[in-house]
C-alpha cells in the first residue's frame, strides 16, 4: 500500500493531479480518532489493472478545523463525507448533517470519550 | 421493495426530473461495537451479522485483514474452501436478485420459478457450512469445517440437475417479449457516467466497465488458478444487468467444479499468539461489488479502528443519477436490478 | 377430446400463418399451463413431510462435567457470552451455566477447550421459549451474579490466607 502524506492546503491540488478517471478508482474516505482531539483523515484509491495497488492520502488535523471537500474532482465523494460528518462530528466544506444519523440522536459516536 | 431505502422523486408528467435519497434507517453501530466490546478474534462473528445475504464475504474479508495485522499465512486448503463457499454464496444471491427484478416487473410466475430453482443452493450451503444463512465459516487463521467427500459428490450431482434449469431461465429472461418491454432500454447508465461515478459490481460490468476485484488481486486468494473469467455487457440497462448475473452463475459453477476436483491436502487452521499491530486494508468481491475493510491495531486484544465500505455504498450516487428521464412506473424494476443491500450500507 | 385437438390444430395453423412471434409464445405458454393442471405442486407440505437437515447441522452445545478441568477458557472466547461459571463461596466448587438462547452455535468453545470430548456440538436445533420463562432478564441476572460470586470467593480466600499468615497454627 502506498502512503502519501498531504495537508489541507495541498489536498485539492494533490488529488486533482493524481486522479485520472480511466486509470484510478476512488474507494472511500475514512477518519481515525487519534485521541487529544486530533483526527487523521484518509482517502483511498486503487487502479483498474492487475495487480492492483492501493494508494492512501492522509492528513492529520484538529477536530475543529474544516476539512476541504474533493467533490469538484470526484463527484461521488458526497456520500462518504456526509457519513463522516455525522459519525465523527467534524465539519466538511459544503456538507449537510443528518444523512446517516437523525438530527436528534447522540452525536459523534465514533469519537473517543 | 424489501430494503429500508427512501427515495423522494420530483416528476413532471410521469418523467422523473430529480431524486433525493435517504439511507441510515438500520444503523446499528457495528464499527463502534467492534472497537470497544469484542476482542479481535470474536469480531469475525460480529461482522458476519452485518448482512444476511453476503455474510461469507464480510467474515472472509475481516479474517484476511486480521491475518495481515498478525502476519499469519493460512494453508492452501483453507484458501480453496473459502473460495468454494464464496462462489456458492454468489449463486444464491444472484438468483435472489433476478427473482426480485422479475417480481418488480410484474412477472410473478417467473419470480416463483426462479425461487424454486434457487432452493438447491440453500441445501448445499447447509450441507457445507451447517446453517442456511449465517455460515460462521471463515475465522482468523483459516476455516472452521472441512468438506466431506459425500458432500462434494452431491454438489457435482446437483449441478447436473441445475444446468438445464438455468438454460431455461436464460431463455425466458432473454427473449420473453412482455418482460423485455419493462427491461430493455430502462435505467440506462453509460460507460462515461460509470467511470465518472466510480460504480462497482455487476452494475458496472453491465455498462462495459471491466472492474472486478477477482481480476485485480491475486495475493490473498488465487482466483486465476481456479478458472475465473470476467463477464461484461455494453447496453447498461436492466436487461444487460440480468444477463451479466445469469452468465456469472455459469462461471461460478465452473469454478466450484475446478475447486472440488483440485482440492489440495493440508490443515484447516493455524494459530498464533501475536497481537494485532499496525494498519492493513483488504478488498474482496461480494456478490454486489467491491467490499473494502481497513483495520488498525494497537497491540491489545481489542482493535483500535475498523472501517467497512459496502458495495452498495459506492453505487448510491450513481443510482440517484440513473433515475432521471425514466418513467415513474419503472422505478421498482430499476431498484431491483441495482440490487441494494442496506444492511451493509448503514451498518 | 376430438374437438379440443381439432381446435388446437386450427389455432396453431392460424398463428403460423400470422407469423407473429408474440402469438406463438402465448400459445406455448397456454399449452404449458394446461399441462400444469395435471401435475403435483412443488411445495413441500411441511410439517407433514420433514425438510432436508444434514447430520452435522450446527446445534446446541453439550457439556460433560466429568472431563472438565475448570480452566474457564470457553467463557473467555465465547463471542456473545453464553457460557458463565459461578463459584460456591464455601468450598470453591464451580458450576457451568449455558444459555441456548444467547448462543450463536459458532463452535469457538469446542475448538478452544483443551480436553477433547468435554464440550461437543450436537445437531439438535435450538428451541423457542415462552414469554413466562423471561429468558433475557433471568440470564442477565445469572451472569452478573456468577461474576460477583467469583469475586467474592477470591476475596474470601485472600482474607483466610491473610488470617492464617497472621496467626500461624501451632
Amino acid at each position: 500500500m502506498n502512503r502519501i502524506e498531504t495537508s489541507f492546503e495541498n489536498l485539492k491540488k494533490d488529488i486533482a493531479a493524481f486522479y485520472k478517471p480511466e486509470v484510478h478508482h476512488f474507494i472511500t474516505m475514512n477518519g481515525v480518532d487519534l485521541g487529544n482531539d486530533e483526527i487523521e483523515y484518509q482517502w483511498f484509491f486503487c487502479n483498474y489493472a492487475f495487480p492492483s495497488e492501493i494508494t492512501m492520502f492522509t492528513a492529520k488535523a484538529n477536530a475543529d478545523k474544516q476539512v476541504p471537500s474533493i467533490k469538484n474532482s470526484i463527484v461521488s465523494a458526497w456520500l462518504p463525507e456526509a457519513e463522516l460528518v455525522d459519525l465523527l462530528g467534524v465539519d466538511i466544506e459544503d456538507t449537510q448533517k443528518g444523512f446517516v444519523l437523525e438530527l436528534d440522536s447522540e452525536t459523534a459516536p465514533l469519537r473517543k470519550k | 421493495m424489501l430494503e429500508p431505502l427512501h427515495f423522494k422523486f420530483t416528476t413532471e408528467n410521469e418523467k422523473i426530473v430529480k431524486t433525493e435519497a435517504n439511507v441510515g434507517y438500520v444503523h446499528r453501530g457495528i464499527e463502534q461495537a467492534c472497537c470497544s466490546k469484542f476482542k479481535f478474534r470474536q469480531v469475525s462473528f460480529v461482522v458476519g451479522r452485518v448482512c444476511g445475504l453476503c455474510s461469507i464475504s464480510h467474515t472472509t474479508c475481516y479474517s484476511q485483514v486480521a491475518e495481515k495485522l498478525v502476519k499469519l499465512d493460512i494453508p492452501k486448503r483453507a484458501k480453496y474452501l473459502r473460495m468454494l463457499v464464496i462462489e456458492l454464496d454468489r449463486i444464491h444471491s444472484h438468483l435472489l436478485c433476478l427473482s426480485h427484478v422479475a417480481e418488480n416487473s410484474g412477472f410473478e410466475a417467473l419470480f416463483m420459478q426462479t425461487m424454486r430453482y434457487r432452493e438447491f443452493s440453500m441445501e448445499l450451503l447447509e450441507a457445507v457450512c451447517g446453517n442456511r444463512i449465517q455460515y460462521d465459516f471463515s475465522i482468523v487463521g483459516g476455516v472452521s469445517r472441512d468438506l466431506r467427500s459425500d458432500v462434494a459428490q452431491s454438489i457435482i450431482e446437483k449441478f447436473k440437475v441445475f444446468r438445464p434449469q438455468l438454460d431455461e431461465l436464460v431463455e425466458i429472461y432473454n427473449s420473453n417479449w412482455s418482460l423485455s418491454l419493462k427491461n430493455k432500454g430502462i435505467g440506462v447508465l453509460s460507460r462515461e457516467n460509470a467511470i465518472r461515478l466510480n460504480v462497482v459490481g455487476p452494475f458496472a460490468r453491465a455498462s462495459g466497465l471491466e472492474v472486478d476485484v477477482r481480476n485485480e488481486t491475486e495475493d490473498v486468494l488465487p482466483w486465476k488458478e481456479v478458472g475465473f473469467e470476467m463477464i461484461t455487457d455494453t447496453a447498461g440497462d436492466v436487461h444487460a444487468r440480468n444477463m451479466v448475473r445469469l452468465r456469472e452463475i455459469y462461471v461460478s459453477m465452473k469454478i466450484i467444479e475446478n475447486i472440488i476436483n483440485g482440492l489440495p491436502e493440508g490443515d484447516l487452521l493455524v494459530d498464533t499468539k501475536a497481537f494485532p499491530e499496525g494498519e492493513a486494508v483488504n478488498r474482496i468481491e461480494a456478490p454486489r461489488g467491491e467490499l473494502f475493510y481497513y483495520a488498525k491495531g494497537n497491540k491489545t486484544q481489542v482493535l483500535e479502528r475498523l472501517k467497512i465500505k459496502a458495495p452498495t455504498f459506492s453505487n448510491i450516487p450513481a443510482m440517484v443519477e440513473t433515475f432521471t428521464n425514466n418513467e415513474y412506473a419503472s422505478v421498482p424494476a430499476i431498484i431491483g436490478s441495482y440490487d441494494p443491500c442496506l444492511s451493509c450500507t448503514s451498518r | 377430446m376430438q374437438v379440443f385437438l381439432q381446435l388446437s390444430v386450427l389455432m396453431t395453423r392460424a398463428c403460423h400463418a400470422l407469423q407473429d412471434k408474440f402469438q406463438i409464445e402465448i400459445m406455448k405458454t397456454f399449452f404449458k399451463t394446461i399441462g400444469n393442471l395435471f401435475r403435483k405442486p412443488v411445495t413441500i407440505p411441511f410439517p407433514a413431510v420433514a425438510t432436508y437437515k444434514p447430520d452435522d447441522y450446527r446445534g446446541l452445545i453439550v457439556f460433560d462435567e466429568s472431563l472438565c478441568i475448570w480452566c474457564r477458557r470457553c467463557e473467555t472466547v465465547c463471542p456473545p457470552g453464553a457460557i458463565v461459571f459461578s463459584q460456591n463461596i464455601t468450598d470453591g466448587k464451580q458450576t457451568y451455566h449455558y444459555s441456548p438462547y444467547v448462543c450463536i452455535y459458532c463452535q469457538e468453545c469446542v475448538r478452544t477447550c483443551p480436553k477433547q470430548g468435554c464440550l461437543t456440538q450436537s445437531s439438535e436445533p435450538g428451541h423457542p421459549a415462552t414469554k413466562e420463562k423471561d429468558v433475557n432478564n433471568v440470564w442477565n441476572k445469572l451472569f452478573t451474579d456468577s461474576l460477583e460470586s467469583r469475586v467474592a470467593y477470591a476475596a474470601e480466600k485472600k482474607k483466610q490466607q491473610a488470617a492464617a499468615k497472621a496467626n500461624p497454627p501451632s
